[in-house]
């Protein structure tokens, strides 16, 4: 009575409709809202545009427009590494922060998560913003080094790639520590009691069980900030410049700048493979899988 | 059994059929419960007692066969429209209510004018002993607490039928054998038909009217807890309940004097079945409790005697049990209350293993081949 | 046996390990701090440490230019989340209960949002508007298309752990008991999911309120989010109003959080692990 298999939990009389009347409107509302828009895109990227219309002219012109520049091929790549920059950057922050939280049997325990994922509440802009403060040339960080006398003038530490690395690990750093928390929190710590009870040293334990443990978090963590980290516009429109353009920053450029929609759909292609790369990717290497 | 009438009967089950997928689950099942009857459907793991219950409930429909409820048919009926009560194994408790809204509930659902549901409520509480308890929630219960607010909400609906899938498998031993005997008690007092399912023969043996004793969909066996434990007809049942000694062998004569002859060449002179024929394949069932241990061949009429050797002997406090290899080559165990007085037999001694013929059981190997009752069953 | 492993050898990794933690928060909180001291500037500079201490950029912050957008936010998360929790409910139950053809497919589907960059969901709901003539609705209407459609996975997420995490035989218990179907949906399980369907309405708001990327292309000017409306400023300067804005627009999810937290609590909800039933 408590076991029959799932397909026998439902009476049969009603199986056959009642699904389908259920999911019906919503899947119409995913269809038409995100199904249609993504195609629509990834055609465009295929058809000749003047500026915002679209003409029924297959081409590969925009591709070939795209990667004749050697400027925009070179985006292509600072957006790349920007990406995997922040995802290592990332992991090497929040595994420690993650693990600390996980295990920590403090009073504030509760307190000291929600701080860590607080940045989380806030839009892109705001966590740029500060550091926008930070690294401008009247910035904060300039203020510092005059006053303690490590430069004797002020440095443009933006607009730079380096910046936009900084500021994008900060506005991911929640996500992979979220990621990371929940690879932790599954690993039993009898474990690494048994591994030391067998004569592991602190050390030891950590490199050959905790860490191995924990590696797909990790690659989840990671996987997690360099797919976001490819298609972020904000952070690099405020930290970075006309001299450290990435895919987004393009896009932005060739949609409200120069009105070349094609382009513009071409570009988010790109951005749509290469995340389904990620996602499939993550599958592989068995990132935890949704709650369905 | 067949002196009822038929207005007695509170619960029939005929020929029912439950399949999911290809796995049969209940394989034309044929019951009759009288009225007031508390009935044990027994079983290990899978033999689909807990199907056979969901059936009963109307939480899936049958493959083949039908229920009668009181006399009506209820097999196409969902579970909302048939009059029963349900206890879960894991209580299944409406979290989100008090234990006095838990018991209320069905009681709601038959749109009782509230005072009377207040009493009821009362009343029920106060048959489980949680009397005063209404307005915790069940996370604040325990285990135990739990199984009676569960026992309130089913029973103060007044069902035609109450069914317990396994109340007990949660709870500890002590309190487990405490309950045991409330249900009865409970039951008893208000007269509701009952079945309870369970795997535990001790359950089954302490509470029931009678038992069904279910094996790969099929009752092997109903009857009296008496019967089931003295007269098993199938060797499943027999092995099932209690513990049992076995030799397998085939029936050499079947008339006047019969006799089994074992696998192992020993020659067994017990009373065998009519029914079955020479040479079946039949096991002959002596409990070890029936046996009795002596250190010289004891020249008793009527009783089997086998020549062996003590193997091990475990000491379980009210009584000793001796393993030991018989001399044809068997195994068997012999059980010997620890009474003053009581002889010990020492590992390797050599003993001789008697028992009455009359308490000597011939069960048939094969499946479809139970052996006819009793004339006395 | 655990508590003893944080004393003797564990000792000083640990606190290692606090030292570099503390470090890692400073790098958490510091900018948001320091954006939020920038907002007392004397001056129209947005510099750190603050010179001097005013609140006439807070004051600005209150003023029409800033309130309509932040007032425009917030009525298109509500209406997003409200719109991703009604059309998530039936999604959910239907793909958490039954098997079906195709049920895979729309899982993929319906979580599918959380996979593809926001970017790309925002011109492609550009180009569609204007395919089909809607060219005028891009605004509020296509905002609310986008954010619908990023928004949904969040509340399916929930409402789908809070199904699994009901008790086994609740159902079959109100059943049995005379419930039928429909009154056991409004008796037993929604009052069970309440807490679901909540905090995936809250994170659907957040996520909404917070959004730049999908609102970024369709945007107009009157219909345009505070996020978008701040970013299109900082490129033009940097100015204390904003970091007042900034701030402030960090508040308001951070009081619904509190408050929800009073209610029912979101900490199941946040690790994708089941409810406790």
């Amino acid at each position: 009575m408590t076991a029959p298999p799932a397909t026998d939990v439902i009476d049969k009389r009603a199986r056959s409709l009642v699904p389908w009347l259920l999911v019906a409107g919503p899947t119409l509302a995913l269809l038409v809202f995100f199904v249609l828009p993504n195609a629509i895109l990834l055609s465009a990227g295929f058809l000749k545009s003047e500026g915002q219309t679209l003409t029924g002219q297959l081409t590969f012109e925009n591709y070939a427009f795209f990667f004749g520049r050697p400027t925009y091929v070179a985006a292509l790549l600072r957006t790349f590494f920007i990406a995997l920059s922040v995802g290592v950057l990332v992991v090497v922050l929040g595994f420690p922060l993650a693990y600390f939280l996980t295990r920590t049997r403090s009073r504030w325990k509760g307190l000291l998560i929600a701080l860590s994922l607080s940045p989380l509440l806030a839009s892109v802009v705001v966590r740029t913003y500060g550091w926008f403060i930070i690294f401008n040339r009247f910035g904060a960080l300039n203020d510092f080094l005059l006053y303690t006398g490590f430069i004797k003038e002020r440095l443009a530490f933006m607009p730079s790639t380096g910046a936009i690395i900084v500021g994008l690990t900060h506005s991911l750093l929640p996500y992979g520590v979220l990621t990371i928390m929940a690879a932790v929190q599954s690993l039993n710590p009898q474990l690494e009691l048994a591994a030391m009870s067998l004569g592991a040293s602190r050390t030891r334990t950590f490199l050959r069980v905790t860490l191995p443990l924990c590696l797909p978090g990790i690659a989840g963590g990671f996987i997690l900030a360099f797919s976001i980290s490819l298609s972020a516009y904000a952070t690099p429109a405020i930290l970075g410049g006309p001299s450290t353009q990435t895919i987004a920053t393009l896009l932005y450029t060739f949609m409200i700048a120069i009105l070349d929609w094609s382009v513009g759909s071409m570009l988010g292609t790109i951005l749509i493979v290469t995340s389904g790369l990620m996602v499939y990717l993550a599958t592989k290497l068995g990132a935890k899988r949704s709650a369905l | 059994m067949g002196n009822e009438r038929v207005a007695d009967i509170a619960l029939r089950l005929s020929k029912l059929g439950k399949k999911f997928g290809s796995v049969v689950a209940v394989d034309g099942i044929d019951l009759d419960i009288a009225e007031g009857e508390f009935v044990t459907l027994l079983g290990p793991s899978g033999c689909g007692k807990s199907t056979t219950l969901g059936l009963i409930a109307g939480f899936f429909p049958p493959d083949s066969g039908a229920i009668y409820l009181k006399g009506a048919s209820v097999e196409s009926l969902p579970s909302f429209k048939r009059d029963i009560g349900v206890v879960f194994q894991d209580y299944a408790l409406f979290p989100h209510m008090t234990v006095a809204d838990n018991v209320a509930f069905g009681l709601q659902m038959r749109k009782l004018p509230r005072d009377e549901i207040a009493a009821r409520v009362d009343e029920a509480l106060q048959l489980v002993h949680m009397q005063g308890l209404g307005g915790r929630k069940p996370l604040a219960l325990s285990g135990g607490q739990r199984q009676r607010v569960a026992l309130a909400r089913a029973l103060v609906i007044r069902p035609k039928v109450l069914l317990l899938d396994e109340p007990l498998s949660n709870l500890d031993l002590k309190l487990r054998e405490d309950m045991r005997i409330e249900i009865v008690n409970l039951q008893r007092r208000l007269g509701i038909t009952t079945i309870f399912v369970t795997h535990d023969q001790g359950e089954a043996l302490v509470m029931s009217d009678r038992i069904a004793v279910m094996n790969a969909g099929r009752i092997e066996q109903v009857g009296t807890p008496g019967e089931i434990y003295e007269h098993p007809r199938t060797r499943f049942v027999a092995q099932f309940i209690g513990s049992m000694n076995f030799f397998s062998g085939r029936i050499v004569a079947n008339g006047g004097p019969s006799h089994v002859t074992t696998d192992k060449g020993l020659a067994l002179a017990v009373p065998v079945p009519q029914s079955l024929a020479v040479g079946t394949p039949v096991y002959v069932a002596i409990r070890p409790e029936r046996a009795t241990l002596s250190a010289r061949a004891p020249g008793v009429d009527d009783h089997i005697t086998i020549k062996g050797s003590v193997r091990q002997v475990i000491y379980l406090g009210a009584r000793h049990e001796f393993l030991l290899d018989l001399e044809s080559g068997d195994q068997a165990c012999v059980w010997v209350s620890n009474e003053k007085g009581s002889a010990r037999y020492a590992v390797g001694e050599v003993v001789y293993m008697s028992a009455p013929v009359d308490s000597c059981l011939v069960l048939p190997a094969s499946r479809g081949h139970a052996s006819s009752p009793r004339s006395d069953a | 046996m655990i508590n003893g492993v944080r004393r003797g050898s564990n000792a000083a990794p640990w606190f290692a390990l606090k030292v570099v933690n503390t470090v890692i928060f400073i790098f958490i909180l510091g900018p948001i701090l320091i954006t939020a001291a920038a907002s007392f500037n004397e001056a129209n500079q947005s510099k750190f440490p603050p010179r001097g201490f005013s609140l006439k950029w807070w004051a600005d912050a209150f003023s029409d230019d800033w309130v309509d957008p932040v007032l425009f936010s917030f009525r298109l998360a509500i209406c997003a989340a409200l719109v991703s929790t009604i059309v998530a409910l039936p999604l959910t139950f239907g793909l958490t209960r039954y098997r079906f053809k195709g049920r895979d497919a729309l899982i993929t589907l319906a979580l599918g949002p959380l996979m593809l960059p926001a970017l790309v969901i925002s011109i492609g709901l550009l180009q569609f508007f204007y395919l089909i003539g809607l060219g005028d609705y891009v605004g509020f209407w296509a905002l609310l298309a986008g954010h619908f459609v990023i928004c949904l996975p969040f509340s399916v997420r929930t409402i789908a752990i809070s199904l699994y995490g009901l008790p086994a035989n609740v159902e079959k218990a109100a059943a049995s008991l005379g419930a039928s179907p429909v009154t056991v949906l409004f008796k037993v399980v929604f009052p069970l999911i309440k807490n679901g369907i909540l905090a995936g309405a809250v994170f659907s708001f957040i996520h909404s309120f917070s959004d730049v990327n999908v609102s970024l292309f369709i945007s107009r000017p009157g219909q345009m989010p505070v996020s978008v409306k701040i970013l299109g400023f900082l490129e033009f300067g940097f100015a204390p109003t904003l970091a007042a804005v900034a701030i402030l627009t960090m508040i308001i999810p951070l009081v619904l959080i509190i408050a929800i937290e009073r209610f029912g609590g979101l900490g199941d909800f946040i690790y994708g692990e089941r409810a406790r039933g």
